[in-house]
């Protein structure tokens, strides 16, 4: 990132600009989309800390954060102020232990409901019910269930550095739980593992995956060496153009982090529309391409 | 000749060529390679121009290709490449070098694109199945693109990284890789940069990059097409961007793609990406299905089911309960370990994804390993309606009772009316003016509902109920509509005959909601309709005296339906068979016509190389009728001229070349009956000839076509609107209402409509059909009269002229000599002005009899029957061959004095027993006249004459023998007006003495007089286009 300095003077009040930062996807209006981005927030503001909320805000939608970094109990951060070294900062939050999850793993493979929503991408409302049950709650309850710090100058504790990092972090909260989830100590994939007691598809070691994609296989001599073999009927599909654009991207949601200028949707909308319009058009042989 | 092919390597598309070594325009002298039938770079060059491509010749490059090969030698593609067939050992791959040319994206997309549903590209020029599998290719990428199964991605590859548009397989297209993949012809992926051993990368991924490649290219076409610039050179790689998301998606806007910058950073954002697509990457494996089951009879709670499943995607009959999936028993585990992966992730996910779709569906998870979910009936209607679309939308498989999806079921309420007329007693008395009753009912089934039955229905709260053992579907406030538009309709319970059969034939608008099922006519109507739809009853009506010919039982009917159809003022298409008649058929009509109307002349158009052809059968069998032919130089254009001129016959025919030339006279009459031979001439309905048919003046209009056109969507519609103008819309309408819908959305409904619309004014029948098959001769003999080209015409003279004077000088023996020779040249010139100039010139469209002899084998072609095609000239048959070859595309065989007998029995073998074997056999009359048996033909053409019925008897008996199982049609071309007529008439007015006179050879025509000889060799009037 150190090539992203910008070395314009700017008066000391106002942040220097940073390119390509991470940027807040919601342009207005409040952070917290879901409900436990919602309370995420909540404790940050619990906090009097005055109009540092606001300059959070507008430092997390200017790309003023440089970099989130999530492990287990701990977040890592850096953020551009106006001096020209950008402040580094962390966030810690209580790991929970292997064996505690072990515990909760159990009681949530008889209430598959749960499992199911978080990773359809939903922490259903009554499941912090659930976490507190096992006396390990998901969310940090007041205040100091944070510790957080800041190498910049403000005295005040949290500052607008770190109002920034958590407000795009509840951002990334809506997106994807379980990013909460590994901030308390356990990762997607390993809770699957709880669950299910099976590897999960997207924790597979890499290297395993590429095995089974063979190079090349010898080229069989038969008839088929000269000829087409039988196509199935439907082959193509039902081709139309859908009903709504963009349906595909949609479904997928927000992109993690995003640091772009525009919008990654914005982008792909008018996109998706011209492309289903020509392809179409070749389809149904109209066009002369 | 060139057989282009399309091969990969290393995720590139290259297009190579198969020429045969003897064809000089095709085939290199290229030292520097091994393969004996490469093709010229300048060759692929101007074959690929063919299909819009331009490509220069630097670009191609030496590269190697696996083939299987004999002893040393390539097996070719195809047998027109070269003959290899004397090999007995068995096959190897053997590493060949070729010329290739490397094709961007954008090249092979609009190659592709421009080959699509061809087989050749250009005479001459055939696609491989390679280049046709691809053109597949192409179009499902198209079609995924169309319905936006697309996603953008980050390639790393070659040391580099690319945004790129990559096709998402999920849902219903999960399978369509590996199905692509299962039909790859091997060759495909045969090509190598290195020769060591015979591997190539695996078809799926061949297919998999090929797709990418070109959703890819069309997304970006699509994009970058519309915007000012286009420029295309524009590299992403020096501009500077704030973050890699930006540059991410500059990539995917620009023409290339590439990405530049630190591995680290683009790394990180690949895997951005794949958690961001990661719910439509789930399982490949397995897909989750919802059944929907009907409460049982006996079950009090009248609850319904969805039971979930998952569906093998290797093995699409293969369920597993879900209920099972969780604790797997022993069996359910065998399949589940076949297949590995975490299935219970993804039955969580899905579920989860499912579970906010409807709330019996989220409730179910709330117990431990859910197997399905309870609904009531409002439930399952709201199931049935809205959930199970949602739930196809994101890729599940859903099933739903047979009655609700199965096509036409679903809604079984419809509506049906009814007409009566008077009994039909004698007829003509009756018209579709005439006003009868009227009446409609909706119906369940076969069940007539009363409308308080109805009213009932539509104010029940859920609109899914259980009516005599029927679940019903209905939308109250639709029905109340529908209700009304009938009520309206029927208001004074009287309609004219006209929309009572237009609406029978689903030519009216009827709401949509109700599906309109059909007319119940009594009286005449109903007869009326009875034989519009069945062609039940249509009454036979005698054969003119004047017509002299006897018809067949099936040409009789043929001759009462063209009458039945001009009865009641509908066009009429006649498409049977190719010899089957169809000429007589129209005769006979014509003749009633003329008798039984007003005496006006009808008029026939016809390619310009059959107008003999009618001429001759006019006077063979309708000879009291005057026929004009209006054709030549010396025509009457002017129109008033020649209105006043056609009123003076009974039949005008004239060509379509004419049809819009002459139109101003041509649609100065108002003919009795306007008559499209070869109706296919106008099947593009743009055309100036189409629209000059469409605007001629008839009372009734014919089309005749021995092709199918019933299958032909998109010519349909331009036969039947010069029949019956407006009965399939306006031609956008019914591109919307029927061609899309059939051809692209495989709508077997909306071919039934159509089917019901045009089928009452088809008639096709076919020689195998069991209702003629017995009317049928085993063997018919039909001459094919055809004319003279302007050069065949003036070389004849020219030969006739030059004999004339040397006969007057010639002794006794000389004479002989000299007829002989002169008939030879008579003959050859008929054949083809190349065959008599001997120079190797070109072929299309210098001989009458050519010409005609392809639009015959077209339409054999089409039904896939073999042809034995004899001539006594081995150098026409060369010509033959080589010119079918480049026509059809497809192998022709050619069978004469000097191959030797091994390689004939070989081909008779081929022509006998080989699967999807060589479908023309060319034979020399001498060579090939007695003793082969070639009885897979049943279709024999003698292009020229040996002018002795018993020659050419026992020619034809090669395929009328014993082991025949099909009717034998057997075609002799006659040049009208030449020498070939002459003798022709000579043989068949005197065939007893023929036989006796004739003898074995041609000698007996030396023995005519001076003056008999010159009358039959001048050229007589008509014989010359």
């Amino acid at each position: 990132m150190a090539g992203y300095y910008d070395h314009y003077y700017f008066p000391p009040s106002r942040p220097r600009s940073v390119k390509g930062g991470i940027k807040a996807q919601s342009k207005r209006g409040p952070f917290g989309q879901t409900w436990w981005g919602r309370r995420w927030i909540d404790t940050l503001e619990s906090f009097s800390i005055g109009a540092r909320l606001g300059r959070g805000k507008s430092y997390a939608r200017s790309g003023q954060v440089m970099f989130i970094d999530i492990e287990k109990g701990e977040v890592h951060s850096a953020v551009q102020g106006s001096r020209r070294e950008p402040y580094g900062l962390d966030i810690q939050l209580k790991a929970y232990k292997p064996t505690a999850w072990k515990k909760l793993a159990e009681s949530l493979r008889e209430q598959p409901f749960y499992v199911a929503r978080l990773l359809a991408g939903e922490i259903p409302e009554d499941f912090e019910g659930v976490m507190e049950e096992q006396g390990m709650p998901l969310l940090p309850a007041r205040g100091n269930d944070l510790k957080m710090d800041c190498t910049c100058p403000d005295w005040s504790n949290p500052c607008k550095h770190i109002a920034a990092v958590i407000y795009l972090l509840a951002e990334e909260f809506d997106r994807d739980p379980f990013l909460l989830f590994e901030l308390r100590g356990i990762t997607r994939e390993e809770l699957l593992f709880e669950i299910t007691g099976a590897v999960a598809e997207a924790g597979k070691d890499a290297d395993e995956t590429e095995e089974t994609v063979l190079v090349s296989t010898p080229l069989k001599l038969d008839r088929h060496f000269w000829e087409e073999g039988a196509f199935p009927d439907d082959l193509y599909g039902v081709v139309r153009t859908p009903p709504a654009p963009a349906a595909l991207p949609k479904r997928l949601g927000k992109f993690p982090f995003w640091r772009a200028e525009e919008a990654l949707l914005d982008v792909l909308e008018p996109l998706y529309k011209k492309a289903s319009r020509r392809g179409l058009g070749v389809f149904r042989e109209e066009d002369d391409v | 000749m060139l057989f282009l092919h399309l091969g990969v390597c290393d995720g590139k598309l290259f297009l190579w060529g198969e020429a045969p070594p003897g064809d000089h325009s095709t085939s290199g002298a290229d030292q520097s390679l091994d393969f004996p039938y490469a093709a010229t770079a300048k060759a692929l060059m101007s074959a690929a121009a063919e299909g819009g491509l331009r490509i220069n010749v630097k670009n191609a490059a030496p590269l190697h290709v696996w083939l299987p090969t004999w002893d040393d030698i390539p097996l070719p593609s195809s047998p027109l490449v070269a003959d290899t067939s004397s090999s007995e050992t068995e096959p190897v791959l053997t590493c060949w070098q070729i010329n290739a040319i490397a094709l961007s994206a954008e090249e092979a997309f609009h190659f592709l694109a421009t080959c699509y549903g061809k087989e050749m590209l250009a005479p001459g020029v055939i696609l491989g199945s390679d280049v046709r599998f691809f053109t597949k290719v192409v179009r499902l990428a198209s079609a995924l693109v169309a319905r936006e199964q697309f996603l953008p991605g980050l390639l790393e590859r070659d040391g580099g990284f690319q945004a790129v548009w990559e096709p998402a397989f999920v849902g219903n297209d999960s399978d369509k890789l590996t199905l692509l993949a299962g039909a790859m012809p091997q060759v495909c992926r045969a090509l190598t940069h290195e020769a060591e051993t015979a591997r190539g990368e695996p078809s799926s991924e061949v297919v998999s990059k090929i797709t990418c490649v070109f959703v890819d290219y069309l997304v970006r076409l699509s994009w970058m097409d519309e915007r000012p610039t286009r420029s295309r050179s524009h590299k992403a790689r020096k501009k500077s961007f704030p973050s890699v998301h930006d540059q991410w998606i500059y990539a995917l806007r620009s023409w290339d793609g590439s990405m530049s910058g630190d591995t680290e950073t683009l790394r990180y954002l690949a895997g951005q990406i794949k958690a961001w697509r990661r719910s439509v990457s789930t399982s490949t494996l397995f897909r989750l299905s919802f059944r929907l089951e009907e409460p049982e009879d006996d079950d009090p709670t009248g609850a319904w089911y969805v039971r979930y499943l998952l569906n093998a995607a290797d093995d699409p009959s293969l369920f597993i309960e879900v209920a099972d999936a969780w604790n797997p028993g022993k069996q359910t585990k065998t399949i589940l370990a076949k297949r590995k992966g975490n299935i219970q992730e993804y039955l969580l996910t899905s579920l989860g994804h499912v579970s906010s779709l409807h709330l019996v569906l989220e409730e179910s998870l709330k117990q431990p390993c859910p197997g399905g979910a309870t609904l009531d009936t409002a439930g399952a209607y709201t199931f049935l309606t809205e959930t199970a679309w949602l739930l196809q939308q994101a890729g599940y498989n859903v099933q739903l009772p047979a009655w609700w999806s199965s096509t036409g079921q679903r809604n079984r309420l419809s509506v049906r009316t009814s007409v009566s007329s008077p009994t039909m007693r004698s007829k003509g008395l009756f018209s579709l003016d005439d006003v009868i009753d009227f009446d409609w009912q909706v119906a369940l089934g076969e069940e007539k509902l009363s409308l308080q039955e109805l009213e009932t229905l539509a104010s029940m709260k859920v609109p899914l109920v259980k009516i005599r053992g029927q679940w019903v579907q209905f939308d109250a406030k639709a029905i109340q509509e529908a209700v009304e538009f009938w009520k309206k309709k029927s208001r004074n319970q009287t309609i004219t005959a006209r929309d009572a059969v237009h609406m029978a034939l689903g030519l009216a608008e009827t709401p949509e909601i109700l599906p309109f099922k059909g007319v119940e006519a009594t009286g005449w109507v109903g007869d009326l309709l009875d034989s519009l739809e069945h062609g039940a009853d249509i009454e036979e009506i005698p054969v003119p005296d004047q017509f002299t010919g006897t018809l067949r039982p099936y040409q009789s009917r043929g001759y009462a339906w063209l009458a039945f159809l001009q009865r009641w003022g509908f066009g009429a298409c006649l498409a049977d068979d190719m010899g089957l008649g169809k000429t007589p058929q129209t005769l006979v009509f014509i003749q009633h016509n003329w008798e039984t109307n007003a005496k006006r002349p009808v008029l026939v158009v016809c390619p310009t190389s059959v107008m003999g052809n009618w001429q001759k059968e006019a006077a063979h069998f309708t000879p009291n009728l005057s026929v004009l032919v209006h054709h030549g130089p010396r025509r009457v254009k002017e129109p008033e001229l020649f209105q006043e001129e056609a009123l003076k016959y009974a039949i005008v025919i004239t060509g379509f070349p004419l049809l819009y030339r002459d139109f101003e006279a041509l649609s100065q009459v108002e003919w009795a009956a306007v008559i499209l031979d070869e109706a296919q001439n106008i099947k593009n309905p743009t055309t100036k000839q189409a629209k000059a048919a469409r605007a001629l003046k008839g009372d009734f209009r014919v089309a005749l076509t021995g092709t199918p056109v019933e299958n032909n969507v998109g010519e349909l519609w331009s036969i039947m609107e010069f029949l019956n103008p407006g009965f399939l819309h306006s031609q956008e309408k019914f591109k919307r209402r029927f061609f899309v819908p059939i051809q692209v959305d495989r709508d077997m409904e909306a071919a039934e409509r159509l089917k019901k619309i045009t089928g009452p004014f088809i008639l096709r029948r076919l020689k195998t059909d069991k209702t003629i098959i017995d009317d049928l001769p085993e063997k018919q003999e039909t001459n094919v009269f055809t004319t003279l080209t302007k050069e065949q015409g003036s070389l004849y003279r020219a030969v006739v002229k030059d004999v004339s004077e040397s006969l007057a000088a010639a002794g006794d023996i000389q004479r002989k000599g000299l007829i002989l020779a002169t008939l030879v040249k008579l003959k050859q010139i008929c054949n083809h002005p190349a065959q008599f100039l001997h120079d190797g010139s070109t072929i299309p469209g210098r001989s009458g009899k050519l010409t005609r002899l392809i639009e015959m084998l077209e339409e054999v072609y089409e039904v896939g029957d073999r042809v034995l095609i004899f001539t006594q000239f081995t150098e026409m048959g060369q010509i033959l061959q080589k010119h079918l070859q480049e026509t059809f595309g497809r192998e022709a065989l050619f069978l004469h004095g000097s191959v030797p007998k091994k390689q004939r029995d070989r081909m008779v073998e081929r022509f006998q027993e080989e699967k999807d074997g060589p479908l023309f056999f060319l034979l020399s009359l001498k060579a090939a006249g007695t003793g082969l048996n070639l009885t897979r033909a049943n279709h024999v053409f003698h292009y020229d004459r040996w002018w002795n019925p018993a020659v050419e008897n026992q020619a034809t008996d090669r395929a009328f023998r014993i082991g025949q199982t099909k009717h034998v049609q057997v075609y002799k071309f006659v040049c009208t007006g030449t020498v070939e007529e002459q003798i022709n008439e000579m043989i068949e007015q005197k065939q007893d003495v023929a036989d006796s006179i004739v003898g074995t050879g041609e000698k007996w025509i030396t023995e005519l007089s001076t003056r008999d000889l010159k009358k039959i060799l001048r050229l007589q009037k008509g014989a010359v286009q």
